[in-house]
């Protein structure tokens, strides 16, 4: 039926095919944080009671677009003694590491754009450094309040890496590789051998550093309008703004993509093998993208119920969780991981 | 034992998961949200809006130019100047409210002895330009003369409670 | 205290009391608040609304704490259950019949009866039978009434007996019945009449020009000093958004205890008046035009550079604050000026150099109540200065001798008085006769000796000297009348010598404000401040019009009115090169005369120091804004200094100025009222013409009074007229004339004719200030009465 389109495809260059599979990913990956960001009004709006945007467009769904073009035409100011340059790069370089991560998440067996196998730690490399953009924008601003956020910031990021990277060092030690496709084929074998069960406390230790480290309620003192008034973006206006903005969500969407990878199986279905051949209920119960989509869309709505339910932490008690209660967690439990892999308890670590 | 049953308590998350049950909960409820223009909540008659001044059947004014609507207010909205009419009566020859001051505590209406400053039932106003929000006192007579029926019908419904 | 004290106990509490001292005195003394209405403390004890009832111990009844003496060992009790029983009760009944209008009554919030009703009325009334109702009087322009609130207090009539002078209100009726009001329907004539205002405790009495304007909570009130007469009379200016809507009397026992005259209450109109300027304006080829202050003061600056010092002339109102009539004189004297005046009104300056520091009263404000004897040469004291006609009043209840010198019968209210009607050619004669009962005559001028000498005493004379000499205290008052007399000198020198031989006090009635402020400062062509003689002698108010000079500086004043001989003042200041008038009032008048207006603040506009004719210094801050660019004359004298290019005028504050005169006074300065030693007076007279004789009326004084349009309502129904004796008229066979023409010099005015027998034989008396008679000029001189053409 699409021969003609595998026949022009076939004959572009692949570097260039490249380029317009990265580029289309990027628009639909724009799309889904502009939709993101009207899910949570529209949750959060929900979980108190009300109804959230529904102005703009059918059931408010031309919310994002209105904001998009709003921030787009506001003038961005340049404060007076601001940093000009460094002023500027600080949005780009805390959204391109949120992008560049997708580079190696595979949506299906082999569907990812580039299959290395140092993929876990390219991911923690590209996680760790969009706290630059946060950095520098706060440096840049020449303002107290932007200051004192990203410090804020630098350090709970620091703090909670650790616990998330023992986390995926858990991940690493049951699954043997460092290749994200390797990984979740190691979890083959239905719900009960996805790593969620045998690692649960580092799933759960996970999913908390995620939410610290994508700066999301309770722990988003990096804004804490309450003492800093809005933290490192506070001199922030038009594009500017909207670029953290847009960070942010897709650092949401990311982590939310690596939890579904990590502990969840990915792209595998949770459904008995013997559902797959139900004539055509079977393509959707089985393996494939849409359950790996399904999964990152579970826990995009987990970050959003948490700041729905849970009030801002003090930044001393972050500080505690991280470096008191997580760090040690997750040592433990790969001592205990250890042990079970040294015996080679079933069915996760035969 | 207290002790020990916390820390279980906290690293199950039992007291996050709680709270986490109730948002999930309320997500499904209905909603409470109205949707204003279409629909509007339903008004008290002690609704305090948009000022008036009323007049009596007769169509004399009823301010009498006592000022204790200008001393009681607490933003200090109100200016009021006052002379002799030519019949040797107590009249204001300027009433001006600034809405912009206001802030709708309704001792005005309150403090006046002769009922003439009411705020009516009405909220739906808004102003383009600096200055129009000062109500003068041939305004807030025709706000008046406009509302007139409602006023006086409120009055009446609260005029027990009085 | 020497007087007797017996010991009481108010609510068990000892204190002292002053023996024969009634109950609520003693109470106020001592901060216990005991309610009243009719009880007020420069009045005396009526006792009739019965609120301030009291327990007393072993008296079967309450007591009115108003009427009832204080005893020994006496215990009071003011809050007792049968004191407040007695209190509800009379606050019941006096509820009755009072209406329930405060929210358009005037004195709603300050009303003694809200108050004492929301301590101790019931918050319902059981009364619901028809209340009374009273029609309201008409009492004239200032004082309003609504008689139906009337609580029959009587304070208004017992003000007008005893304070007053004039029985004017009364009560007529009874019980029920009972009414305020004039006998015959009347306007308050009294020039206290604005007191009643505040003697009623409730809102039967208001003050008119004020009337349903403002109200009292929402009223700033500074403290101020009223600058029409010498007296200095303290206030409060009650200012509603930067705008003074009524005065209020200050309470000072010195000076005017709790009372103030009408002229000082309800002069503030004429502050709001419509002719206020609020803008300098420059004259130019195509007319009047509105200008700012740099541009006009700087032309100021290059004409006054530009003419010799010797044909400027500068002139002052000694209303103007001390501090403005310090820098005039300073900043024109340093320019080479040195023809500076202030004494407008005056016509013979023969005796300036004798003249003490500054016209003294010579004794307190207070002190003239103790006078036994007085003798006033050429004063209508009571329309002069009210406030201390009272105090003459006063003395006179208490047995004092009033005597008086002047041209006609003036309508004092002194218990024992006697007015030596005279023309003003006869005073000199009638003083020499009074001084010539002296022992010894050594002290007199030369030039009056022969006069003195020649007169013969006639039984008047030795009365009044007699009077005088007899007296444990007496004075002699020097008025504004014989100040403008053309032998002024003669007369000066000749009371002061009386007052000598007869050990009176010598008192120099000051006429305005700051009269006494403008000859401390220097504002006189021959002394500098403090009195220090100056060594060049400049031109004094007449000589300066005599022969006129090429630029002319007026601050506060009004040629056609401020001046003794207006048409020839007009006619050198339209003939001048260039006029500057500092004046708060911009009229067709101004623009007639001047070149350059400049705005200046009045005495509420302005911090300024005003001293009163007992040389006490009155400092007062401004009270509201001037209008527009009106700014204080203070600074615009400093920036005109500045144009000048003199340094030494860079005030920030009134106070510095005022701080410079003051170091220029040495610590004991002897303050006298008595002349120094010297030799000429002018007796230059015609005393064979009938003079014509006038006063200054008491709503015509300086350019805010004569704006305040409710005042001049006041005397409104007094037309300017030509009043002369029946003999006179005989002697003249004008008898039967409607009106006449009267000549004076060059000038002629056409008046109505009215007999008036207070009116002294030999002169007729025409009014000064006002636009028609101000073309007469001088205020007394000879005169010729014609027949108008058409008879």
């Amino acid at each position: 039926m699409f021969d003609w389109v595998q026949n022009i495809i076939s004959v572009i260059p692949p570097i260039v095919l490249m380029t317009v599979y990265m580029f289309v990913f990027v628009l639909v990956l724009f799309g889904c944080v502009a939709y993101v960001t009207l899910a949570e009004r529209k949750v959060i709006g929900f979980m108190q009671v009300r109804i959230g945007p529904n102005r703009v467009g059918p059931k408010g769904f031309g919310q994002p677009i209105a904001d998009a073009l709003k921030l787009m035409f506001k003038e961005m100011i340049l404060p007076n003694d601001a940093d000009r340059f460094l002023f500027r790069i600080a949005p780009l370089l805390s959204m391109i590491p949120a992008l560049a991560a997708w580079a190696v998440i595979p949506f299906a067996d082999g569907w990812n754009f580039a299959d290395i196998n140092a993929g876990l730690l390219y991911l923690l490399a590209m996680t760790s450094l969009g706290v630059y953009g946060v950095v520098v924008a706060g440096w840049a601003s020449n303002s107290k309040y932007a200051l004192l956020g990203a410090l804020r910031c630098a350090a709970q990021i620091v703090s909670y890496e650790i616990a998330m990277g023992f986390a995926l060092v858990g991940v690493l030690m049951a699954s043997g590789s460092l290749n994200l496709g390797d990984i979740i084929n190691e979890q083959q074998g239905g719900i009960l051998h996805w790593y969620w069960l045998p690692l649960f406390p580092l799933f759960i230790t996970y999913l908390i550093a995620g939410v610290a480290e994508t700066n999301r309620a309770p722990f988003d003192v990096v804004e804490g309008e309450s003492e800093i008034v809005a933290g490192f973006h506070v001199e922030y206006s038009g594009m500017g703004f909207a670029l953290f903005f847009l960070a942010e969500y897709a650092n949401i969407i990311l982590i939310s993509a690596l939890t579904a990878l990590l502990f969840l199986g990915g792209w595998l279905s949770p459904f008995p093998e013997s559902w797959f051949t139900v004539p055509y209920l079977g393509a959707l119960l089985g393996h494939g993208p849409h359950m790996f989509i399904a999964k990152t869309c579970l826990f995009i709505f987990c970050f959003l119920w948490f700041r729905a339910t849970f009030p801002r932490y003090r930044y001393d008690q972050i500080m505690r969780l991280g470096w008191k209660v997580l760090l040690p967690v997750t040592l433990i439990w790969i001592f205990v991981e250890g042990v079970l892999l040294y015996f080679q308890v079933s069915p996760w670590f035969d | 034992m207290k002790a020990l049953f916390n820390v279980i308590k906290s690293f199950t998350l039992f007291e996050l998961l709680k709270g986490m049950s109730l948002t999930g909960k309320r997500f499904t409820t209905k909603k409470f949200t109205v949707q204003y223009p279409e629909e509007k909540t339903p008004q008290s008659p002690r609704f305090r809006g948009l000022h008036a001044l009323r007049r009596y059947p007769s169509g004399e004014e009823r301010c009498i130019g006592c000022k204790l609507c200008e001393a009681v207010c607490p933003a200090l909205a109100i200016t009021i100047d006052s002379e002799e009419r030519e019949d040797g009566s107590r009249r204001t020859t300027r009433y001006d409210i600034d809405l912009f001051k206001c802030v709708y505590c309704g001792f005005c209406e309150e403090a006046c002895p002769v009922d003439a400053i009411v705020e009516t039932r009405v909220f739906e106003y808004a102003f383009f330009e600096r200055g129009q929000q000062v109500m003068t006192k041939d305004m807030l007579l025709e706000v008046g003369a406009k509302y007139e029926d409602q006023i006086a019908s409120d009055r009446q419904v609260d005029a027990p409670y009085r | 205290m020497s007087e007797e004290t017996v010991q009481i106990f108010i609510n068990d509490k000892e204190v002292t009391a002053r023996k024969g001292a009634m109950l609520i005195e003693v109470t106020d003394q001592h901060d216990v608040d005991v309610p009243r209405f009719c009880y007020h403390k420069k009045l005396s004890v009526a006792a009739n609304c019965r609120m301030c009832m009291v327990e007393v111990e072993k008296a079967p009844k309450p007591l009115p704490a108003c009427a009832t003496p204080v005893m020994e060992g006496m215990k009071v009790y003011t809050k007792s259950p049968l004191a407040l029983d007695a209190q509800q009760g009379t606050m019941e009944f006096l509820l009755i019949n009072h209406p329930l209008d405060c929210p358009v009554c005037d004195q709603g919030g300050e009303c003694e009866l809200q108050d004492v009703a929301m301590g101790y009325g019931n918050s319902i009334s059981r009364y619901t039978e028809r209340k009374r109702v009273v029609p309201d009087k008409e009492l004239g322009p200032l004082v309003s009434t609504d008689m139906t609130r009337c609580i029959h207090c009587t304070r208004c009539v017992r003000f007008g007996t005893e304070i007053a002078g004039i029985s004017e209100l009364g009560a007529t009726g009874r019980g029920e019945f009972m009414e305020i009001g004039t006998y015959v329907e009347k306007s308050l004539s009294s020039e206290l009449s604005g007191n009643v205002i505040d003697v009623c405790p409730v809102g039967a009495l208001n003050a008119k020009p004020s009337r349903m304007s403002a109200r009292a909570w929402e009223m700033m009130q500074s403290a101020s000093v009223i600058p029409h007469d010498s007296v200095g009379s303290n206030v409060y200016l009650h200012t509603l958004r930067n705008q003074v809507m009524r005065v209020v009397p200050r309470e000072n026992d010195e000076i005017n205890e709790t009372w103030i005259s009408d002229r000082d209450r309800f002069s503030y109109e004429g502050l709001n008046s419509i002719e206020r300027a609020s803008h300098p304006m420059m004259k130019t080829d195509q007319g009047w035009c509105v200008s700012d202050w740099d541009a006009s003061l700087s032309l100021v600056a290059e004409k006054l550079k530009q003419h010799q010092a010797d044909d400027i002339g500068v002139l002052a109102a000694p209303h103007s604050t001390l501090e403005e009539l310090y820098l005039l004189q300073k900043v024109f004297r340093q320019l080479g000026v040195n023809n500076i005046d202030h004494r407008t009104q005056q016509h013979d300056f023969t005796d300036q150099d004798a003249m003490p520091l500054f016209p003294y009263l010579g004794q307190s404000i207070k002190s003239i109540e103790d006078n036994e004897s007085i003798l006033l040469v050429g004063s209508n004291i009571r329309l002069e200065q009210p406030m201390l006609a009272h105090r003459i009043r006063k003395a006179g209840l208490s047995g004092c001798k009033v005597n008086s010198i002047n041209a006609q019968n003036y309508d004092f209210h002194f218990a024992s008085q006697f007015t030596w009607n005279l023309a003003p050619q006869q005073w000199l004669t009638a003083l020499a006769e009074i001084a010539k009962c002296s022992d010894t005559l050594s002290d007199l001028p030369s030039e009056l000796k022969s006069i003195v000498a020649s007169a013969s005493v006639s039984e008047h004379a030795k009365n009044i000297f007699n009077s005088l000499k007899n007296a444990k205290q007496s004075s002699v008052m020097f008025g504004a009348i014989a100040d403008s007399h053309p032998q002024a000198s003669a007369l000066r020198a000749l009371s002061n010598f009386i007052a000598n031989a007869t050990h009176s006090n010598f008192g120099l009635l000051a006429r305005s404000g700051n009269t006494v402020g403008a000859w401390l400062s220097g504002v006189l062509p021959h002394r500098l401040p403090a009195g220090v003689e100056s060594n060049i002698r400049g031109l004094n108010s007449a000589e300066m019009f005599a022969t006129p000079r090429k630029v002319y500086v007026l601050l506060n004043l009004e040629p056609e009115f401020d001046f003794a001989n207006s048409p020839v003042v007009l006619e050198a200041i339209q003939a001048a090169d260039f006029v500057v008038a500092l004046t708060p009032f911009d009229n067709e008048q101004v623009q007639l005369y001047a070149d350059v207006i400049l705005p200046i603040a009045t005495f509420a506009e302005t911090d300024g120091t005003f001293v009163n004719t007992t040389g006490h210094w009155q400092s007062v801050g401004k009270a509201v804004s001037a209008p527009g660019e009106a700014r204080p004359a203070w600074k615009v004298l400093r920036v005109l200094a500045n144009k000048l290019g003199f340094e030494n005028v860079q005030y920030q504050t009134s106070e510095q100025i005022r701080d410079e005169v003051k170091q220029l006074f040495s610590d004991e300065v002897a303050i006298t009222s008595y002349l120094k030693n010297y030799d000429h007076v002018n007796l230059e007279s015609d005393t064979n013409k009938i003079f014509r004789v006038s006063d200054t009326p008491i709503y015509a004084v300086d350019n805010i009074v004569r704006r305040a349009t409710s005042l001049q309502q006041a005397v409104e129904d007094q037309p300017n007229h030509v009043a002369i004796s029946n003999n006179q008229a005989k002697l003249l066979d004008m008898q039967d004339e409607k009106v006449v023409r009267v000549v004076q010099g060059k000038q002629e005015v056409t008046l109505p004719l009215r007999i008036d027998e207070n009116i002294s034989d030999n002169c007729i008396w025409v009014q000064k200030s006002s636009t028609q008679t101000d073309s007469l000029g001088d205020a007394i001189a000879p005169v010729e009465i014609q027949r108008t053409a058409n008879v």
